[in-house]
């Protein structure tokens, strides 16, 4: 155990105090010794978009290999801290040690600065994960491609940024998806906000509910690789709210009587 | 010159009557347990006695505050690294301590040509089961364990006699406004244990201290759904203690 302060180093990183622990994040995988036609696990679709109260978060649950369904019941909404949530799409296993890696950042930074990192400070730290990234995502192992959605209680603001595979993040004022069905759902996000009886800003937490739950049934009629709602089963899809009070994850009870009426047909 | 035992014995006894020394100033941190949680409390000139360390676990310190510093980054560092590698659930005081800062305390203490570490810390847990755990840490890496709360202060005198009090107060039945107060009572008759009484930057009563210090309170709460239970008492929390026993 060292007592030893190190000026050259950046307080409250976790990310930091992980390499120094010998974590490498970039040297796991040798290019070399990579077998052709490994099949990975990915996931799919992932929406955000502003609403009354803050950003609604939604994803489906399938994650698959080639053109194997692997698992029905995957989280792809992810929390980071109580006012931040990371939506992935890609493959799950690099996008769940990124959110291990920023849950526990963000937490070391606050206890160990006793104070709460900034917005920009957050999503600096998803761009400098994504370009660790670079090496495994261009090796075709470790896509990933996240939105971010947090409150910024400083501001009273929500916001959702997208990211690129090397890192770029982009504000989003209005709406994002991302994953292999998010071409179908892009444009009817557009159209809705556009042309819908209300901009989505405007919309109330229930139309935005029901909104996002038709999206992502949508994906899944013309993408494999998203995944249905099947109330019968249990399977719903993840929805997340993130408002002045923190994120709020729809419960499996609250779900299954809104996926009943949202899918109704009209 | 430390070549034989005994000179390097009576230089170990010269570093415990240096430290106890420098501790003689440091005001009281209680740690008591409520019918919700865990209490962590202490009066202190400016802010900096009560910490933060991981989901469940709180810290408080007296001594150099630079070394109670130092020892809250080793047991952050230790907390986070251990929860990131494998659990959360795996975090627990007790191995923080046997296997972490504990040997590492004593080592430093008996080298005796480093400066020692001029501190007593008091950790609190709240484990999974809502089962609170109190521990106190010594500056040379004794530690002891305690159901029912227990307190640090720079004093042994008041150590004992406030550890007594709590011993025979039945605080797990209390509600929190309610075990603020016993810890604020207590805190006061502390002061009366005091040798440093006649420092007279110091308070004498519990009046003086809501006055010319702050009170740093804070809870383990096991009434939160998050996975952080850590909360400060608010402004509006520590107003309503302070009319109710100022």
């Amino acid at each position: 155990m060292s007592f030893q302060t190190d000026p050259h180093t950046s307080p409250g990183d976790f990310f930091e105090l992980l390499e120094k622990s010998g974590y490498r994040w970039h040297a796991r995988i040798d290019s070399a010794q990579m077998q052709s036609g490994v099949t990975v696990t990915h996931g799919t679709t992932v929406l955000a978009f502003h609403y009354k109260d803050g950003v609604i978060v939604a994803g489906d649950r399938r994650a698959t290999a080639g053109n194997s369904i692997m698992y029905e019941l995957c989280d792809k909404v992810i929390p980071i801290d109580d006012y931040t949530l990371m939506a992935i799409a890609g493959v799950p296993a690099t996008a769940f040690e990124m959110a291990r890696v920023l849950t526990h950042n963000f937490e070391y930074y606050r206890r160990s600065q006793m104070q709460v990192m900034s917005v920009e400070g957050k999503i600096r730290a998803l761009s400098k994960l994504l370009k660790e990234n670079v090496g495994m995502a261009m090796q075709g192992l470790g896509v990933v491609s996240p939105i971010f959605a947090t409150y910024d209680i400083k501001s009273k603001k929500a916001a959702i940024h997208f990211y690129d595979m090397l890192g770029a993040d982009f504000k989003i004022s209005t709406h994002t998806a991302t994953g292999s069905g998010s071409p179908t759902i892009r444009g009817i996000l557009e159209h809705e906000d556009l042309w819908g009886e209300h901009p989505l800003v405007e919309r109330s937490e229930s139309d935005a509910v029901t909104l996002a739950i038709r999206l992502l049934q949508t994906a899944a009629q013309f993408d494999s690789a998203t995944g249905k709602a099947r109330p019968e089963d249990n399977i719903f899809p993840t929805i997340a709210l993130v408002t002045e009070a923190g994120y709020r994850f729809l419960s499996d009870k609250d779900l299954a009587g809104l996926c009943e009426s949202s899918l109704k047909r009209g | 010159m430390f070549e034989e035992p005994y000179r390097w014995m009576e230089a170990v006894s010269t570093r415990h009557s240096y430290v106890q020394e420098k501790l003689k100033m440091g005001q009281p941190v209680l740690s008591v347990p409520f019918n919700e949680g865990v209490l962590i409390m202490g009066f202190a000139p400016q802010p900096g006695k009560i910490f933060e360390v991981y989901d469940r676990i709180a810290l408080g310190g007296v001594g150099h505050p630079a070394d109670v510093e130092r020892l809250r980054m080793t047991l952050l560092d230790m907390a986070h690294l251990e929860g990131f590698n494998r659990s959360a659930q795996d975090v627990t005081l007790a191995r923080l301590l046997q296997f972490g800062i504990a040997p590492a305390l004593k080592q430093n203490f008996e080298e005796i040509q480093r400066a020692p570490y001029i501190i007593r810390l008091l950790l609190a847990e709240l484990d999974g089961d809502g089962h609170p755990h109190f521990f106190r840490v010594n500056y040379d890496g004794h530690w002891e364990t305690f159901k029912s709360g227990t307190v640090i202060s720079g004093s042994e005198k008041v150590m004992d006699e406030v550890q007594k009090k709590i011993q025979d107060t039945p605080f797990a039945t209390f509600p929190l406004d309610k075990a603020l107060e016993e810890t604020c009572r207590l805190w006061d008759e502390s002061r009366k244990q005091d040798e440093g009484e006649d420092d007279k930057d110091v308070p004498k009563t519990l009046k003086e201290a809501f006055e010319q210090w702050y009170l740093e309170a804070a809870v383990l709460s096991g009434k939160v759904e998050r996975r952080a239970i850590y909360r400060m008492l608010t402004e509006e929390e520590i107003g309503k203690l302070k009319s109710s026993v100022g």
